[in-house]
Formats: structure tokens, C-alpha cells, sequence
């Protein structure tokens, strides 16, 4: 029994659901199968996975951002206007990640500060940092939504280069899985994100240093988000503001389709990257059957839809369970 | 004082920014201050309006609709193919309102009846809308649209076109249905105490799946306004509009966590994020500037604000325990009481 006590976990359901959706796909169009085509096409939409890793850990805590699609585009511009201006491509990536890590800072010290919902400062920021994005492209002269283009080779072909057969991004992705699962799962700072999740207050009185590790998180989340616009500029071979503005609703959508609540306090980094994969490949594998990706769009919201009300339900359902068996118990005392 | 009458009248200090914003204006080129740029920019911003009236109803009641973007678009595609169609301009725009109405009840149903997380099952229905749009027009743009429906975005009786009427008389009658009737006040008593207001004998579900329904039906309108007053309409409308609103709402005096918050006030909110637009067309400077403006604003609204919140909550708090604090002080005996201590606690 103990034993099978794993196959209730929502890890083991999406498992089970990545698996069946990629038989399904490669049943009906076998190419799906062919391990190429499986590695490669992560490529994709493996930017969402890495900046939905941080995410996870921001929404955990009871917050959200909302700037991640923002800071992708003021990262890969960042990158950009270096680069114009002679930087050598590694140091203009190493400032990009630094003006990532800048506003994610600036996030939460704004939080802190106005003590309002994290929600509405993001909010507020993303229009701020889209802005700076749009702003330094046009001053770079790249004007408007037009790129910055002609990068260095070598990191045009970072995207394209194998490590051990897999394609760089999705090692950069499995290689930020491992980090992260550590940094939540097994160290003090993990345990303090989910204190501060489960109750803030709770978490003040027992001294949690709640401003540093939410500035940490935050952080950690720009971080990632210019990671992850570096990878798209690398991927695209050039870098535009308005890199990550389809980026942040599918990021959401993994944090939460990994069983992360949004009200904070539960979730995992496993959940969030099976989730990932699990979108991801769902929109892959409906244009390989001939599926236009504006409808795959619509059926991933659906399937949003789908999974979140099914889990609703189940979570009433069994809360009237608990109540009947409870009534039950009581009767059967009573009488 | 000035402080006090701010958050009081949370909308007064939108509409302070936005004087100061024709101030500017006024400094750079006297011409530009007339009568008819208000109304220019109240033209641009009708759009924005109508979706700050619809977010701030749901924002009342503690929800948040991210899916409205897509819910123009979708309304907007439907009337411009119904009318393509010799449908008739009145039947088509019905038509469009009633898909509004059926999206923002689907959306209500998931939040009021399923109980998911508002931002979640909006987010869902973002994509889904969306992907109807392309199933609808199967990918291409709808040009064409009769001159008739065109020219109800023209200007009419007094220098405003039909729907700028419209949305005028929605802007009254909505601050007025919130604020005078016991239904709107329900809307915020949900928002502010959900439990409650259920206590109260207020019926949360069916006041949420309203709100949620009207607010689909505004942003239908909103988007059949966008193709009247483009003329076409591409697959992309709407898109990002749902931040906008947000944006708007909060920046004037709307709390996402519900219970508070003044139709007046998202408008004036909405009509300033529009205004910033126009303004920076008039100095002649760059359009790019436009989003880094606003969020540079809203940003300091916003934590300006929630300072003098905190300084009125500990204000409050002060009065209400000063009695206790100054008999301490007299009777020196009783001050190894840790209350004292928690006092000072307190009034920080």
C-alpha cells in the first residue's frame, strides 16, 4: 500500500499524461516518435519551461510576476545594444542576466515598500521594463519592433549545439530543473519560500527573513527570464522587445498545470517541468497532425480549463466525502 | 489635510495627474489646450473605458477576468462576419453582445461554481476565445464593414458619436448601480468579505456570475466599438488590452483584493492611460516612450498610495488607543505591563 502511495501524487498523473499524449501524437503520425524530432522540437518552448522553473517559486510564496514576458525583451535588447556597441558577446550575455537579476530586485523591493499585492506592482513593472525595452531598441536605432540581428556565430549556434545528443536549451532547462528542485526541496531557503506561502504571518513571527528571501526568489526569477530571452535570441539569431510578450500566460499556465497553487504555499519544480513538457509537446504534437498553432493555442487553453476544473471538482468532491464519512461515523455512534 | 481628501476621494488624485499632465501640455503649446482635445482623447480612450467599467465590476467582488482581450476579439470577429454576412447592423451587434454575455457567463461558471482561482480559469479562457477568433475568421482579416456601422464611431449631437454616448450614459448609470442599490453594494460585499456577505443572505454565486456576465458583455462591446472605429478587424484585436484595463482600475483607486473601488475612478484611470498616448504624440516625442511612462507612473501611484495607506492605518490605529497609552503614562506603576510595549509595536 505504502508502496503505491507515489501514484497519488499530481507529479505521477502528468508523468502518465506526457507519456499517453506522446503515443497518442505518434500513433497517429509516426514521425512524432522519431527521437529527433521528439529532442528537437523542444526548442520551441523550452524558453517557457525555464523561466516557469523560477516562477514556481515566486508563485509559491503567494506572490506572481507578472513582468517575466517583459524582462525577456529588456534582456535580449540588453543583449542586443551591447553588442552593437562592441561588447564581447559573453560579457554583453553576463550583463543581460545582471539587468535580469536588476529588476527582479526592483520588484521586490517595490513590494516591500508599497506593501500592496505583488500582482498589481508587476503589473505596474511590466509595463515599465516592455517600455525600457522599446525605448533602448529605439534609441539603439533598431526602430520600433524592428530586431537587433548579426550576432557573433558562436552564440548563434549555442541554440543549435548538442551536448550528449540533446539540444543545448534542453539541457540548459534540465540542468535548471536539478538547481531548482535543490534550492526548494532540500535547503533552509526552500523551506522559507513554502512557510511564507503556507502563512505570512506565521512565517514573520518565527523570523523568517522574509524581505531577503523574497528578493532572493524574485531575483532569481529575473534571472531566469533573461536566461530564457537569451536562449529565444540565440534560437531566432536576433533580439527583440517583444521577445517574451507571448511568453507569460504559457509560463502561468505550467506553474499552475503543475499542481502549484496559486494562492500559494504548495506546489513543485517537478510539477512545473512535466507541466511544461506536457504543454509544450501538446502544441507540437497538434501541428504534426496538421492542426493550425492558432487552434493548438486555443485547445491548450482548453486543456488549462479541463485539468483545473477537474481538480476542483475532485477537491469538493472529496471535501464532501470527508464530511459524509465523518456524518456517517457520528450516526453510527449516535444510534 | 490634502492627504486626507486623497484617500477619501482615492479618484481625485487620478484626476490631479491628469491636469498636471494638460499643464504640461499647456507649457509647451497653449494651442492644445481646448475643449476639443479632452474630447479627442475621450475618443481614443472609449475603448478602455468600457473594459475599466467591466474590470472593475469583477475586481469588486475580488476576481480578476484576464480572458476580456480575447472576448473583444471574439465579439468583434462575429459582428464584422454577421454584418459581411447582410445581416444587418442592430441584429449583428446583438448578436456580438450575446457571444460576450455566453463567454463572461463560462467564465463565471468556472469561478463561482467551480471555485478555480479567477486568474486561472481566465487565463484558460484567454487561450480558448482566442483560438475561436482564428476558427472563426479561419485565420484571415474581415474588411469591408458596412459604411453604416462605420459611421456610428463618426461624430454626431454635440461633437461625440453614438458610442461615445453610449459610454458615457454607462459610465453614470454603472457608478450609479454600484454605489446606490443594494445589488451593487452586494458586488462589494463579496469582494470584501465573502463568508459574510453569505451570512448576510447575500447570494455570492449569483452575484459573481453576474459581474462576470456583464463584464463579457462590456468587453463585447468594447470590441464592437474597436471595429467601428477602425474599420477592420484583424485577428489580433484586443490582444494585451486585458493588462490595460487592469492597469487602469488599480491606478484609479480599484483594489484587486476586492470590496473597494469607483466606476469614476477606472474611468479617469483609463481616460489617463490614454491621454499619456496622446500627450506624447502632441510633444513630439517618440511613441515608443508611451509604455515606460505609464508604468513609471503607475508604479509610483501605486507605492505612494500604499504609504499613505499604512500612515492612515497607524493613524487610526493611534487614536483609537491613545486613551490607554496616556493613563499608562499618568500611573507609572502599571508600565512593566508588556502592553505598553506592544503598543509602541503597534503604532509603528
Amino acid at each position: 500500500m505504502n508502496r503505491l502511495h507515489f501514484l497519488k501524487r499530481w507529479e505521477t498523473v502528468l508523468a502518465i499524461l506526457l507519456i499517453g499524449e506522446i503515443l497518442v501524437f505518434g500513433a497517429i503520425n509516426p514521425a512524432f516518435l522519431r527521437p529527433s524530432t521528439l529532442l528537437f522540437s523542444t526548442s520551441d518552448f523550452v524558453h517557457i519551461g525555464i523561466v516557469a522553473l523560477a516562477l514556481t517559486l515566486v508563485i509559491i510564496t503567494g506572490g506572481i510576476d507578472l513582468s517575466i514576458g517583459a524582462v525577456m525583451g529588456l534582456a535580449a535588447i540588453t543583449l542586443g545594444l551591447l553588442w552593437v556597441n562592441g561588447v564581447n558577446i559573453w560579457i554583453a550575455c553576463f550583463g543581460a542576466l545582471c539587468v535580469g537579476c536588476a529588476t527582479g530586485v526592483l520588484n521586490s523591493v517595490a513590494i516591500h515598500v508599497a506593501k500592496v499585492n505583488p500582482l498589481v506592482i508587476t503589473l505596474g513593472s511590466s509595463f515599465l521594463f516592455s517600455g525600457a525595452a522599446l525605448v533602448l531598441s529605439g534609441l539603439g536605432g533598431a526602430s520600433g519592433y524592428e530586431g537587433i540581428s548579426g550576432f557573433d556565430a558562436s552564440f548563434v549556434e549555442l541554440a543549435n549545439l548538442e551536448v550528449l545528443g540533446l539540444p543545448f536549451p534542453l539541457v540548459i532547462f534540465f540542468v535548471a530543473t536539478g538547481i531548482f528542485m535543490v534550492i526548494l526541496h532540500r535547503t533552509r531557503f526552500g523551506r522559507y519560500i513554502y512557510l511564507i506561502g503556507q502563512n505570512d504571518r506565521a512565517a514573520r513571527y518565527a523570523g523568517v527573513p522574509q524581505f531577503r528571501t523574497l528578493t532572493i526568489a524574485y531575483a532569481l526569477t529575473g534571472i531566469m527570464a533573461a536566461l530564457s530571452g537569451l536562449v529565444l535570441a540565440s534560437y531566432f539569431g536576433s533580439a527583440r522587445s517583444d521577445f517574451g510578450s507571448a511568453a507569460l500566460m504559457p509560463a502561468i499556465t505550467a506553474v499552475v498545470l503543475g499542481g502549484t497553487s496559486i494562492y500559494g504555499g504548495s506546489g513543485t519544480i517537478l510539477g512545473t517541468a512535466l507541466a511544461a513538457l506536457l504543454v509544450g509537446y501538446f502544441q507540437t504534437g497538434l501541428q504534426i497532425i496538421g492542426v493550425s498553432s492558432h487552434v493548438s493555442n486555443a485547445l491548450s487553453g482548453g486543456l488549462l480549463v479541463l485539468v483545473v476544473a477537474l481538480r476542483s471538482l475532485s477537491e469538493m468532491g472529496r471535501a464532501y466525502y470527508l464530511q459524509w464519512r465523518v456524518l456517517k461515523s457520528v450516526g453510527q455512534q449516535t444510534s | 489635510m490634502l492627504i486626507r481628501f486623497l484617500q477619501t476621494n482615492r479618484e481625485a488624485s487620478v484626476a490631479v495627474i491628469i491636469l498636471l499632465l494638460f499643464v504640461v501640455l499647456g507649457v509647451v503649446d497653449t494651442s492644445y489646450l481646448s475643449f476639443e482635445t479632452v474630447l479627442s482623447i475621450y475618443n481614443n480612450s472609449l475603448i478602455l473605458l468600457v473594459i475599466a467599467i467591466g474590470a472593475t465590476l469583477v475586481m469588486a467582488t475580488r476576481g480578476l477576468d484576464v480572458s476580456i482581450g480575447s472576448i473583444m476579439g471574439l465579439s468583434a470577429a462575429v459582428a464584422g462576419i454577421l454584418m459581411n454576412g447582410q445581416f444587418g447592423i442592430g441584429p449583428s451587434i446583438a448578436i456580438a453582445l450575446f457571444v460576450g454575455l455566453l463567454c463572461g457567463l463560462f467564465n463565471g461558471f468556472m469561478v463561482a461554481i467551480l471555485r478555480v482561482p479567477a486568474i486561472v480559469a481566465t487565463l484558460g479562457t484567454l487561450g480558448l476565445y482566442r483560438g475561436l477568433v482564428h476558427l472563426v475568421t479561419s485565420g484571415s482579416w474581415i474588411e469591408g464593414l458596412p459604411e453604416g456601422f462605420k459611421g456610428l464611431s463618426h461624430a454626431g449631437f454635440l461633437g461625440l458619436s453614438a458610442f461615445a454616448w453610449i459610454v458615457l450614459f454607462l459610465l453614470v448609470g454603472t457608478h450609479c448601480w454600484l454605489r446606490y442599490t443594494a445589488f451593487g453594494r452586494s458586488l462589494f460585499a463579496v469582494g470584501d468579505n465573502r463568508e459574510g456577505a453569505r451570512l448576510l443572505g447575500i447570494k455570492v454565486r449569483q452575484v459573481q456570475l453576474t459581474a462576470y456576465a456583464i463584464n463579457g458583455v462590456l468587453a463585447a462591446l468594447a470590441g464592437i466599438i474597436f471595429a467601428a472605429q477602425i474599420g477592420f478587424i484583424p485577428n489580433t484585436a484586443g490582444n494585451g488590452m486585458e493588462m490595460r484595463a487592469i492597469a487602469s482600475s488599480v491606478l484609479g483607486g480599484v483594489s484587486l483584493l476586492g470590496g473597494t473601488g469607483t466606476v469614476i475612478g477606472a474611468g479617469l484611470g483609463a481616460y489617463f492611460m490614454t491621454s499619456i498616448d496622446s500627450v506624447l504624440v502632441m510633444l513630439r516625442l517618440d511613441a515608443f516612450w508611451n509604455d515606460m511612462i505609464a508604468g513609471g507612473i503607475l508604479l509610483v501611484v501605486l507605492i505612494a498610495d500604499g504609504k499613505i495607506r499604512e500612515a492612515m492605518g497607524s493613524a487610526l490605529r493611534y487614536q483609537k488607543y491613545r486613551k490607554f497609552i496616556e493613563t499608562d503614562a499618568q500611573n507609572d506603576k502599571s508600565v512593566e505591563t508588556p502592553t505598553i510595549k506592544e503598543l509602541g509595536e503597534v503604532r509603528k
